[in-house]
């Protein structure tokens, strides 16, 4: 038995970005043997510049980008072997996007429950029950029959949450989750994390908001093209990172953030 | 002029002709449907050689016209195959393969502006592909395509007349029977015209109100990504 949720050991990944013409594609090394592990109950939270390889990463934690080399634990499953069933395994995991990609023809309610019904194969009045009662734990059951247009993005990221946690899965996978909403819209869906975290959530999240990390995260990650470049608790990396890199980085995100 | 409208001796051919007229469209239109279903998905997902299938039988079908297809369907498929099948079976097929050569490109372009998003949205819960096609992708698809299938019912109603070439009896071949019974030429077609016309006006309507009724707010052809 593994201490860990979850393990990503030596994960590569690159792709190519196709330019206009042939020699002006290339070839991005998103990530370059990254390696990280998770007890129950973390909260980490890597952040790190933009282009760097962050999304990436945590896409080939939840498998929906497969990395190129390296393996991925779920518990004690390795979900990079062959012929596991990857279905299965992205139902114990709770994916949160940065553009929210709420299901468009649905209503928040048949959002989170879709999966629930699908995937879960719960009947009908269970599925709507435990719909709900994630949509009351993100505080946003008013917007139950709503569909994601009618929505503000900071309710729609809020029903996007519901929707990663209904099935109780063994970690939360975030990406940027307030990064695509209006700076007034943030807060909200903040504080719907903190709530999560309280109850003890096992999540990664990837993400710029400094005082909500100084907050609730155990450790932070910092990455920058392809790998980890530095890890520690807040304290560190909001006192006297090690890296310069991190130092630089560190300068000028809260430097930002204060003027704001 | 128009005495051949209150003589019951016409009525059976245009009856018929609407019939044939209306039966052929709607089956063409559903096996197209389904048809057209499949290929789009092979033509997203398919490896090269299935793609390249689909190109093939895309560009055959609305590259060529249909009573050059009907006629290789009633004349050239029975004597390959060596069997004898009933031409009302192969016309019925010719215009469903026919408009799923078609509804491929309408599908396909609805699916691609609703694609990569949802798809990853649907397998981040734990669902199939296939899941996520059936439950996410596909139902957003057919409401984006429904302004397309009017279209292509109004198409394919009109394109019956190629059946004549079988001898097959549909709305225009009516026409062309009662012009030689009565030499009326011109109120002959008018009158044609103003069936093929209600009809047609009829399902637009009907395609409108569909469209309306299943319309979800979001779920639009020109959709903000």
């Amino acid at each position: 038995m593994t201490d860990y949720v979850m393990e990503a050991k030596n994960v590569y990944k690159s792709y190519c970005i196709k330019g206009e013409e042939k020699k002006e594609s290339k070839v991005v090394e998103a990530v370059k043997d990254v390696s990280l592990q998770i007890r129950k109950g973390d909260i980490k939270l890597i952040f790190g510049p933009s282009g760097s390889g962050k999304s990436t990463f945590l896409r080939c934690m939840a498998m929906l980008d497969i990395p190129d080399k390296g393996e991925i634990y779920l518990g004690d499953e390795c979900l990079t072997a062959k012929g596991v069933d990857l279905n299965k395994a992205r139902a114990r995991i709770g994916f949160v996007f940065q553009h929210i990609y709420l299901f468009r023809h649905l209503t928040a309610l048949g959002n989170v429950e879709l999966a629930l019904r699908q995937v879960l194969k719960l009947p009908k009045t269970e599925a709507r029950k435990r719909a709900m009662d994630a949509l009351a734990e993100v505080k946003i059951t008013e917007c139950a029959n709503k569909y994601p247009s009618q929505m503000s993005g900071g309710q729609a990221q809020r029903v996007g949450i519901a929707r990663a946690i209904a099935r109780n899965p063994h970690i939360i996978l975030l990406d940027e989750p307030t990064s695509a909403l209006d700076p007034e819209l943030t807060g909200e869906v903040i504080d719907t994390l903190r709530d999560l975290a309280k109850e003890g959530t096992t999540m990664l999240i990837v993400s710029h908001e400094m005082p909500f990390a100084k907050e609730v995260a155990e450790e932070m990650i910092f990455y920058d093209e392809g790998h980890i470049v530095e890890t520690g608790p807040p304290s560190l990396f909001f006192n006297a990172p090690n890296t310069d890199r991190a130092k630089q980085f560190m300068t000028r995100i809260i430097n930002r953030t204060t003027r704001e | 002029m128009f005495e051949f409208l209150f003589d019951p001796r016409y009525y059976p051919d245009i009856l018929q002709g609407l019939s044939l007229t209306i039966e052929i469209t709607v089956f063409g239109v559903a096996l197209g449907l389904l048809l057209g279903t499949l290929l789009a998905i092979g033509d997203i997902y398919g490896g090269k050689l299935v793609r390249g299938a689909i190109v093939v039988y895309v560009e055959f079908f609305r590259g060529s016209p249909l009573f050059v297809q009907l006629f290789i369907a009633v004349y050239t498929v029975p004597a390959i195959l060596n069997m004898r099948i009933d031409h009302y079976l192969l016309a019925f097929l010719v215009f469903g393969l026919n408009s799923a050569g078609y509804q491929k490109g309408y599908i396909k372009g609805a699916m691609q502006t609703i694609f990569d998003d949802q798809m990853a949205a649907g397998l981040s819960v734990g669902m199939s592909k296939l899941q996520t096609l059936r439950h996410v992708i596909m139902p957003q698809a057919y409401r984006i395509v429904i302004p397309s299938w009017t279209n292509e019912f109004c198409s394919l109603t009109k394109s019956t007349s190629a059946l004549g070439i079988l001898g097959f009896l549909d709305l225009t071949g009516a026409g062309i029977s009662i012009k030689g019974g009565t030499w009326e030429i011109f109120p002959v077609w008018l009158v044609i015209a103003a069936i093929y016309f209600v009809w047609i006006t009829s399902v637009t309507k009907i395609m409108d109100v569909i469209y309306e009724r299943k319309k979800i707010p979001g779920v639009e052809l020109s959709m903000q990504s």
